[in-house]
């Protein structure tokens, strides 16, 4: 995609938006309707109930804007370095202006609400009603303009005096201004590629970035249609919707504020970015498991299962394990990596030895695992006598053969004729289950009491002991919500966190740019820095940050989360393990014949994904994520698919999985937020835009070899690529109008590992079905 | 009395047969092209829920006029719309995996999932609930055979067997299907345009697999309810290379499957096993079938791969 072409059509959109969408809302009511605000000056409101406000500047920010994005568009017949001179200009000029102009915005609808509140305060102590502090009602009337509205009508609350009803909500970005705020952006971004030392940073995000993005967009597009279908514009009874523009800013204000609920409430509030976290924690252990799985080459669509087999190991520690924090947790959090490891290596090891497909196992052990946990959850499950006679005859076969394989001779006696084996296993099972299946007089059936159920019919086991529970984020700054709900204030040292981090970057940087300097001096360097940043932070007021903690369901799990994301960027990419697991993945063929074990590598990698999944464990059972610290039947286990979208659009790289588990949390947190604001709309929005991200990021964006493909990119920028033979050449001739003729050579092996010699079965061969 | 019990069975059996010979044979399509379709499960779904969804807005005007009528017509365009439905899901498919040349498991996996967020979606915002769409008055009619009475889509099913095997190995056009699932080189040399085979196949793979939904939605039952396939997109992949991409082959697999389940619903009902381990049992069987013990399966060889035009 051509930059100007970009920023030219994006321009074009926003001065379409500052026409006829909406700019800007000012009255918001439950159930999202809303007055909106066109510039200049246009009033349109669907509450029924709320006056038109006049704001100063509007023609000033609309002939600013409309002006700006003019440069902007205008621009892009320029010159290059003049194009981005007036692009830094002017998309300097309509951020500086969108931003004025909602800041004054802003500013008149706070007076509107100000006087609202200071007539209701006049208005009691007029009426002089005896539950009322008139005194103090006094007093806040004397001092009304010092304060915020908010805060004003908190403080007539403490005097008695609720003040309901404001004309106005307040004011709040639209969908115009935000389009005009993000071209603006856009084209400063763009235009700042006129400094050079820009380019190869920009270059290298972008080109990191924007499949990812592209899908983003696209699927969130594609969203916007379905919430446009299914959600008619709120309004209040008795509105009529008069005229196109009203029903278009109608629509547009509808989709906006769905969109704005989905983001707003996680990043606006510090309770919202802690749910947010919280949500995000599981997708961080999921999408690593995922993009482990693909690195090594294999696709772990059983991250459900895992997770359930996880958090049976997990809650079995918990419930039958004594002993002090110290030694059970560590125990507890092994035992859901252990759980969802064995699940994990279980088609790993299918794969391995009979060249099962992975994808088609996971799948059907997931639905094995949520039997298994329904299994375990239900109330007294009842068997026939002769079924317990048979699963007696499974334990005795499955018993005899694992002790067979303990025994060298045995094992390889079994291992020479597997096939030979399995079948005639089978036979004898299925034999002796039909004579030990036959009822015989005298059977009554048998009913199991679970140990660790609880009792009656709620799916759910005893609640896991103390010393094996994570602590939520109030626990993690040494509090206790339960005890003490109102002591939730702490003093967060912002500046200890900081400080640090600055200090490690210096160090990290000084040894990129200054590799000629010691250890010894960076070190110190490095030191100097962080305690000069500490003083400086310190002194602006960031060593005691006020903060009050949220109730919230983020716990000690996400650190957890985090640890395996380092882990797992350790482990692929500085141990030669690692290394030997994406050769594998990436070219099978040439790693084996570099010395990889494939089979153990595919064993191995399985079992490492399984475990990550299993993990989930430490949020939903040992974190207390579902409302108490007990495995429960209805543990989430769509995260587990949700974790192919994390890692499909975080790269496959822990890195990126963190990113992108943040913002799907974000958009989970935004779910449920969906819920409760639109009549017509459900979280299942929020697991369809998932999805769409799996399929645009399957189709790389819809963006064409021309931008993924780095060597077809680098010639499409005019750089002439250094080695465009081979498959830069079959690429060009791909792009040719159909010509029959023999395929490129080159083509097929330069995709992924191509096929062995015809007839030489293997068993890591790629039957992907 | 033990008779019963076996006819029972039997009729049971090739009830729940039908779905999965559908998609498996719509599988079948879509692989020997070269396709692999794991979005069979999300496309049965599709088809399910727009059956269920035309099916009662059909038959609703009428049955606001009369209540009580019979609109026999109505649940046959609920099936054609399905049908619909499941080619355009195909094609969508098709779109990403050839002309984008996607991975076409992840593809596929994206349409499963969007198969569990969309219908909900479309759910909440037609009927105000998640889960469930409407009960439709008019399903699918029962066909009586002589001693048989099936829903004409169980007929259907087993009747396409032989049309399948007709097509797929006595046609030019099954020919041309399985060459370029076997070496799409070699096609494109002898003038077969690969692309539009593959679109073929993968379109045809969704027809049919909605079909098989359709049959869940308003032929064994008369409502759509969210993930109602469970799993029988999966478990039919399974029969397909069980089955060898064989339509023969696949509908002794898919037999074994549909018997395997009609067992279960037996066993679970008479109390012999708690239900919850029942339900995997199906799933546990099609593992040993995959782990190959019954047998070495060779997919069509250009499997997979994205065909790169010369």
């Amino acid at each position: 995609m051509n930059e100007r072409l970009a920023v030219a059509s994006l321009a074009t959109l926003a001065v379409l938006a500052v026409l006829v969408a909406p700019w800007a809302a000012f009255n918001r009511e439950t159930g999202a309707r809303s007055a909106i605000l066109l510039l200049p000056n246009r009033t349109i409101d669907f509450t029924g109930r709320t006056e038109a406000l006049r704001a100063p500047g509007q023609r000033v920010v609309l002939s600013l804007s409309l002006v700006a994005l003019g440069a902007l568009i205008g621009a892009a017949a320029l010159g290059a370095r003049a194009r981005r001179i007036v692009w830094i200009a002017a998309g300097g000029a309509l951020l500086v202006t969108t931003m004025w102009g909602l800041d004054r915005f802003g500013g008149a609808v706070d007076e509107q609400r100000l006087i609202a509140v200071t007539l209701a305060i006049d208005d009691a102590i007029d009426g002089a009603r005896p539950t009322l502090d008139i005194e103090r009602l006094e007093e806040i009337r004397t001092t009304v303009g010092e304060r915020s509205v908010a805060a004003t009508i908190e403080a007539a609350r403490t005097a008695g005096l609720i003040i309901r009803r404001l004309p106005y909500a307040g004011a709040a970005l639209g969908p115009a201004a935000f389009l005009a705020l993000v071209a603006g952006f856009v084209a400063l971004v763009a235009g700042l590629r006129v400094v050079r030392a820009v380019n190869r940073p920009l270059d290298r995000v972008l080109a990191g970035a924007a499949v990812p993005l592209v899908s983003i967009v696209l699927a969130l597009a594609a969203a916007a249609v379905v919430i446009l279908v299914l959600q008619p514009t709120p309004q209040a009874a008795g509105v009529v919707i008069d005229g196109p523009l009203m029903a278009l800013a109608g629509r547009l204000d509808t989709l906006w504020y769905a969109y704005y609920t989905l983001f707003a409430g996680s990043l606006g509030t510090v309770k919202g970015f802690a749910d947010a976290l919280s949500f995000s924690t599981p997708l961080i252990f999921t999408g690593l498991a995922v993009g482990f799985g693909f690195q090594a080459g294999l696709f772990n669509i059983g991250a459900p299962g895992q997770m359930i087999l996880g958090a049976i190991f997990a809650m079995f520690v918990g419930l039958y394990v004594p002993g002090p924090a110290a030694v059970v947790l560590p125990l507890a959090i092994a035992a859901a990596a252990l759980g969802g490891g064995l699940w994990g290596a279980l088609p790993g090891w299918l794969k391995a030895r009979f060249g099962a497909n992975e994808v088609i196992n996971t799948i059907l052990l997931n639905f094995v695992a949520s039997s298994l946990l329904l299994f375990m959850l239900s109330s007294n499950p009842t068997f026939a006598a002769g079924a317990v006679r048979v699963l007696q005859l499974l334990g005795v076969v499955i018993g005899s053969m694992l002790v067979a394989y303990l025994v060298p001779w045995g094992r390889r006696a079994l291992g020479r004729r597997p096939r030979l084996t399995l079948a005639a296993l089978g036979v004898v099972v299925l034999v002796g289950a039909t004579i030990l299946s036959q009822p015989q007089p005298g059977d009554t059936p048998q009913v199991l009491r679970l140990p660790f159920k609880v009792p009656g019919s709620e799916p759910k086991s005893y609640e896991i002991g103390e010393a094996t529970r994570l602590p939520r984020l109030a626990g993690l700054f040494g509090l206790d919500l339960r005890r003490a709900p109102s002591e939730n204030q702490v003093d967060l040292n912002v500046a200890a966190f900081i400080a640090p981090l600055g200090g490690l970057a210096t160090l990290l940087l000084l040894g990129r740019f200054r590799p000629g300097l010691r250890v010894r001096t960076r070190a110190f360097v490095a030191l100097v820095l962080g305690a000069v940043a500490y003083s400086v932070l310190v002194v602006a007021g960031l060593g005691g940050f006020a903060l009050t903690v949220p109730i919230t369901n983020l716990n000690g799990s996400f650190l957890i989360a985090i640890g395996a994301a380092v882990f797992v960027h350790f482990f692929l990419f500085r141990t030669t393990w690692g290394y030997e697991l994406r050769a594998t993945g990436l070219a099978p063929k040439a790693a084996e014949y570099g010395g990889a074990n494939l089979r153990r590598n595919t064993v191995l990698a399985m079992s490492i994904s399984g475990a990550l999944a299993g993990l989930t464990a430490t949020h939903y059972v040992l974190g207390g994520a579902l409302e108490d610290y007990a495995l429960r039947q209805s543990i989430p286990i769509n995260d587990g698919f949700d974790g192919i979208a994390v890692a499909l659009l975080g790269g496959n790289t822990p890195v990126g999985v963190v990113l992108a588990a943040f913002l799907f949390g974000v958009l989970k947190n935004g779910g449920s937020s969906l819920n409760i604001t639109f009549s017509d709309l459900t979280r299942d929005v929020v697991s369809m835009i998932l999805a769409l991200v799996v399929l645009f990021i399957a189709a790389k964006g819809f963006l064409g070899e021309g931008y993924t493909n780095p060597l077809r990119r680098a010639m499409a920028l005019g750089e002439t690529p250094t080695e465009a033979t081979g498959e830069g050449e079959a690429d060009a001739r791909a792009q040719r109008p159909p010509v029959y003729g023999p395929p490129p050579a080159g083509a097929d092996a330069a995709g992924e590992g191509s096929a062995p010699a015809a007839g030489a079965p293997s068993t890591d061969r790629e039957d992907p079905s | 009395m033990e008779t019963v019990v076996l006819v029972t069975l039997a009729a049971s059996a090739v009830r729940a047969t039908t779905p999965l010979l559908f998609a498996a044979l719509g599988g079948l399509f879509s692989e020997r092209s070269g396709i692999v379709n794991i979005a069979l499960e999300g496309i049965m779904l599709f088809g399910a829920l727009t059956a269920a969804l035309v099916t009662y807005y059909v038959e609703l005007p009428v049955l606001r006029e009369t209540p009580g009528a019979r609109v026999p017509y109505a649940p046959w365009i609920g099936l054609l719309a399905a049908m619909v439905v499941g080619g355009g899901v195909g094609f969508v498919h098709a779109l990403v995996s050839i002309r984008y040349k996607a991975d076409q498991i992840i593809s596929g996996v994206a349409i499963n999932l969007m198969a569990i967020g969309l219908p909900a979606v479309i759910l909440t915002g037609l009927f105000a609930n998640s889960t469930t769409s409407a009960p439709v008055a008019n399903r699918l009619p029962s066909w009586t055979l002589g001693p048989l009475t099936f829903s004409p889509l169980v007929y259907g099913a087993f009747v396409l067997v032989p049309i399948v095997w007709y097509v797929v190995f006595r046609t030019p056009f099954g020919l041309r299907l399985r060459a370029v699932g076997e070496h799409p080189e070699a096609a494109d040399s002898v003038g077969i345009s690969v692309i539009r085979m593959r679109y073929t196949g993968v379109i045809i793979s969704g027809v049919l697999a909605a079909m098989g939904g359709a049959y869940l939605s308003i032929g064994a039952f008369n409502q759509f309810i969210t993930e109602m396939s469970g799993g029988r997109g999966f478990i039919a992949l399974a029969a397909l290379i069980f089955g060898k991409w064989h339509p023969l082959g696949v509908l002794g697999a898919t037999l074994l499957f549909g018997a395997f389940q009609a067992l279960e619903t037996q066993l679970g009902g008479a109390a012999l096993l708690p239900p919850t381990v029942v339900q995997s049992l199906p799933f546990i069987l099609t593992m040993l079938v995959l782990a190959g013990f019954v047998g070495r399966a060779i997919p069509p060889k250009a499997i997979g791969k994205p065909f790169h035009k010369g």
